[in-house]
């Protein structure tokens, strides 16, 4: 099945998002990374967000051939 | 007169028995004795009342249910003359316990069986990914646990893929038909999980999640499993062999998939630490470049200081400056200048230079002394 536009992974960017906070909570003093690291959190919640809003379940009966 | 073979004779009795015996409509019921397993393959028992006894012959694959001597059964199959030995004897299809107590007395027989085989080992249980993305169901479609079941997973989460593989969920074509699902799914996958559910029923009908080789199925699953048959205090093989055991279908859902609600908290709440920390690294960052632009500016202010000491000792050099407190230069007529009580002799004319200027004057007299 092709992917769509803008489908993510939700566990992977969970994961990811986690891991963000994580090294934040660790305290690392270095604004550029933490910068980069922000803004990659940024868009990862507006990923997982946009993806809870607008997709449904898909139900789909498996025939049984045979 | 009609004589006919032995051989004849049996496969005529055979033929007989055959056209007047309809094996769905007629069945035996008493009680067992005398049972066996031979090769591991064979079974043979007896079957009797108080007056009557007839041997019975039974492959082992067909028997769902571990059975013992003493156990009141309905035998359904037919009646055959082993040509070999002239034997008669049933041949069995199916046996169905009778009496709840003579069921339950074979269910906990398998249990103890299975459980000592490790079936239901929490060792082996496998956990579920948090957020699953594509499931397999086998459910019935037309049932109410079915309905329950999507409609709780649709009010909690979304984005998820189901395949829903239909089953029959009781009677004798239940275990087959829930078996044929797993069987499919193992070859649609990946699947993140295969849930079986049905909704609550009576005894009998759940019988069909006690069914050994289903519950075998279920444990050799290469997808983790996640069972819920009935209600609550209803416990199937089939659940305890699974590697999540859930209470219902309505609970099979909640166990499944979170509450998007909650992890939409949970991602805005990760998203404000993640806010507050990097506002707090650049608060930290501003207050270094403070600190370092103050620290420049008392450098800055020490050097300044210093410097106008500095000045000030040059100053103090400056006979000008001296002239100011009130002392005065006293030169000769070429210029030389006094500075000793024995270069002054009586009437020699000086120049007294002041702050302001100078004036003429005399020498008159001399003091060796300083006053």
């Amino acid at each position: 099945m092709a992917k769509k536009k803008g489908d993510i992974d939700f566990a992977k960017s969970f994961t990811e998002l986690e891991q963000i906070a994580a090294w934040f909570e660790e305290g690392e003093p270095d604004l550029e990374q933490g910068l980069k690291r922000y803004e990659r959190a940024s868009e990862l919640a507006a990923g997982l967000k946009a993806k809870l809003d607008e997709a449904e379940n898909r139900i789909k009966e498996i025939k049984d051939k045979s | 007169m009609q004589i006919l073979s032995v051989s004849q004779f049996v496969a005529y009795l055979n033929e007989t028995f055959k056209a007047i015996w309809d094996s769905n409509e007629v069945a035996i019921e008493g009680e067992v004795s005398n049972y066996r397993v031979s090769q591991g393959q064979w079974v043979n028992f007896d079957i009797k009342d108080e007056e009557s006894l007839v041997s019975c012959f039974m492959v082992l694959g067909k028997l769902r249910l571990p059975i013992e001597d003493g156990m009141r059964v309905r035998l359904f199959g037919y009646p055959r003359v082993y040509p070999k030995y002239g034997k008669f004897s049933f041949n069995v299809d199916r046996v169905e316990l009778v009496g709840e107590g003579a069921i339950k007395k074979a269910l906990a027989a398998l249990r103890a069986k299975l459980q000592a085989e490790g079936l239901f080992d929490p060792s082996r249980k496998r956990t579920l990914p948090r957020f699953p993305k594509r499931i397999a169901l086998i459910a019935s479609r037309e049932s109410a646990a079915y309905g329950d079941f999507i409609r709780i997973v649709n009010e909690r989460w979304s984005g998820l893929e189901i395949d829903l593989y239909h089953a029959i969920v009781q009677g004798d074509k239940a275990p087959d038909s829930v078996m044929s699902g797993i069987e499919r799914a193992h070859k649609n996958g990946p699947y993140d999980t295969i849930v079986i559910t049905r909704g609550g029923g009576s005894f009998d009908e759940l019988m069909a999640f006690n069914d050994e080789r289903l519950v075998r199925a279920i444990f050799a699953s290469k997808i983790p499993t996640m069972v819920a048959i009935g209600h609550e205090r209803d416990l199937s093989l089939a659940e305890e062999a699974a590697d999540i055991r859930a209470s219902t279908p309505t609970d099979c859902a909640r166990r499944l998939v979170p509450d998007k609600r909650d992890v939409l908290f949970e991602i805005a709440s990760l998203e404000q630490g993640i806010v507050a920390a990097i506002l707090s690294q650049i608060e930290e960052g501003r207050r270094l470049i403070e600190l370092a632009t103050t620290g420049a500016e008392h450098w800055i202010e020490n050097f300044r200081t210093r410097v106008a000491s500095l000045l000030r000792l040059v100053a103090s050099f400056d006979p000008k400056a001296v002239l100011k407190r009130g002392f005065a230069i006293i030169t000769t007529e070429d210029g030389s200048i006094v500075s000793s009580v024995k270069s002054a002799k009586a009437g020699m004319p000086v120049s007294i230079q002041l702050r302001d200027g100078a004036i003429g004057a005399r020498i008159e007299g001399r003091q060796a002394k300083l006053i």
